[in-house]
């Protein structure tokens, strides 16, 4: 019906609207095509118009000991991150989902509650216990601390999944006298798995970006890529810092796609 | 259906275990600890003369420099601006991919709108710092067109902290936004119309107060992400912009003062609460409302 009133000839109004639309978007987009230009421009700061196309600052980059330290540490971190928070997001979802619990959404809230306090406190509180505790700033603590603020992640995505699906496909196979270890590993599991691996996805993702919480939990000389360059950026704006922006958005990109592959974005819209 | 919810417990629940056990461990016990720490002049267990006292509330209550009050009111400053920019602009993105009759544009949309967000917010600082600053794509466009004679000071104050700060958090408002404007139900526009309304009278008497909720939830999410931002104030505001989480890192990195810090952080987690509670709150009953339908 409202294509109806689409097809006129030419609307003025709707016109606007997606010129709007189209400008709003393109706010959205052009800092990070900005960051490939000057991830490209070989100039020694930063600067405008590019003069050229060159690989220097990612060289830099992959042959700073400095940047590589950072890089593989945060990847080592997330990809702990990403197998914790799976195991613990994906069976608290179960639990909430299935387990007849009571006060389903006060638990709920409390488990996504890291997403909306500050993660800088979160930061400082762990900071201030484990000096307390006097163990020191341990990568450990550094990986627990990020699978605390990437679980509500999982958590949402695999609820997400299990809100959708029909819960009779379940009390189907428990019908025909599956008992419900089976039903639970032979129909449950495989109907949130995507759900899960799309939460993790974004648990990697969490982590690897990660700042405030990282801040007062990293040791000098054991810090994330994100404290690195942040510190970096403080003295320094060259090319070195958008190559390795560069390296994060396109692991990114390649995340949203996986994504949609995985359980198709929409499921996010449902928060 | 319904007493099969309200029965006891299934074995399922015990899955939860675990993540109550991190979350008790890493999340309530520390905040514990941090309010607890707020109250002691030092570390008490290294330190056996530690003593329990209000001081560091004092001293951000008496402010003697004069710069506490300044920086929590520059949070909630910063904040509101942010909040308000973000609504503006995503909620006519909202709107248009709510409304959207293409599924592959629907998903272009969405994309282009969650692929920021999953860029790293220091990343994101950078774009914006190469974009505002001085010799940055902005002034150098200006420069060259003859627009100004000098760059405009478009970074190390609040207005590039802004700037950057609605780049960040107005996907947040978008997905908020879409999901309350997309339940709407179309038909209510179109009857609206067909009895003489213009689009725009359509648009504010119905689907805008309808939407209401959303808007309120949107905000106060990017509310409470804006007021505890750390990275973007501290890059993009120079020496202009001093908020509460900035101060937060002064003291722990700076001026190891972890009591101090710890009574910063108790100010900006009761503010975060209140706006946590209101979310969870409006979230409930449009949760509700959707189950009814």
């Amino acid at each position: 019906m409202s294509a109806a009133l689409n097809k006129r000839p030419f609307d003025a109004g709707r016109a606007a609207y997606i010129a709007l639309n189209l400008a709003l978007l393109a706010f959205l987009l052009v800092p990070i095509f900005v960051v490939l230009i000057f991830a490209l421009n070989p100039t020694p700061f930063i600067s405008f118009p590019p003069v050229g196309v060159s690989l220097r600052w990612f060289e830099k980059f992959f042959a700073s000991s400095d940047f590589m330290n950072a890089l593989w540490l945060s990847l080592w971190v997330a990809g702990c991150v990403l197998a914790l928070s799976i195991g613990i997001g994906g069976a608290c979802a179960l639990a909430l989902a299935r387990g007849n619990l009571p006060g389903r959404a006060f638990l709920t809230a409390f488990f996504m509650s890291p997403l909306m306090l500050p993660a800088i406190l979160t930061g400082l509180a762990l900071f201030q216990s484990y000096l307390l505790a006097g163990i020191g700033r341990p990568t450990w603590g550094l990986i627990l601390a990020h699978t605390l603020v990437a679980v509500p992640y999982v958590l949402r995505t695999t609820l997400a999944v299990l809100h959708n699906f029909d819960r009779r496909i379940e009390e189907a196979a428990a019908v025909l006298g599956a008992a419900p270890v089976r039903v639970f590993f032979e129909v449950t599991l495989p109907l949130i798995r995507p759900g899960v691996f799309a939460g993790g996805v974004f648990a990697f993702i969490v982590s690897f970006d990660q700042f405030p919480v990282s801040l007062f939990l990293v040791v000098p000389k054991g810090e994330t890529l994100p404290v690195v360059l942040f510190n970096y950026m403080k003295f320094d704006l060259d090319g070195a810092i958008a190559a390795a922006s560069m390296v994060s958005i396109l692991l990114a990109l390649s995340v949203v796609l996986a994504l949609e592959r995985l359980i198709g974005l929409k499921a996010y819209v449902k928060l | 259906m319904a007493d099969a919810v309200r029965s006891r417990p299934s074995p399922i629940a015990w899955l939860i275990a675990p993540a109550l056990l991190l979350f008790v461990l890493f999340f309530v016990l520390p905040f514990g600890v941090m309010t607890a720490m707020s109250f002691f002049s030092s570390n008490p267990v290294s330190n056996p003369n530690a003593v329990l006292t209000t001081r560091h509330y004092e001293r951000f209550i008496v402010d003697s420099a004069g710069i506490f009050h300044d920086a929590l009111w520059a949070t909630l400053r910063i904040g509101f601006i942010t909040t308000v920019v973000s609504l503006l602009i995503g909620y006519p993105l909202a709107h248009w991919m709510a409304r959207m009759q293409s599924r592959l544009g629907h998903a272009l949309v969405l994309m282009a709108v969650i692929a920021p967000m999953l860029t790293g917010i220091v990343v994101r600082t950078f774009a914006w710092m190469t974009i505002l600053q001085d010799r940055g794509v902005i002034n150098t466009l200006l420069v060259s067109w003859g627009v100004t004679t000098r760059p405009l000071p478009l970074m190390y104050n609040e207005f590039g902290t802004v700037v950057a700060l609605v780049h960040i958090y107005v996907p947040f408002m978008v997905l908020t936004l879409t999901g309350v404007i997309g339940r709407i139900d179309e038909r209510l526009e179109q009857a609206a119309r067909s009895l003489g309304a213009g689009r725009l009278r359509a648009f504010a008497e119905v689907t805008l107060p309808l939407s209401l909720p959303g808007i309120l939830a949107g905000s106060l999410l990017v509310f409470a992400l804006s007021i505890s931002a750390y990275v973007t104030p501290s890059l993009m505001g120079g020496t202009d912009v001093l908020t509460l989480p900035m101060l937060i890192a002064q003291q722990v990195g700076t001026s190891f003062n972890p009591g101090f810090a710890g009574a910063l952080g108790v100010i900006l987690l009761l503010v975060s609460l209140a706006i946590v509670i209101a979310y969870n709150h409006i979230l409930a009953r449009l949760a509700g409302e959707q189950g009814l339908a």
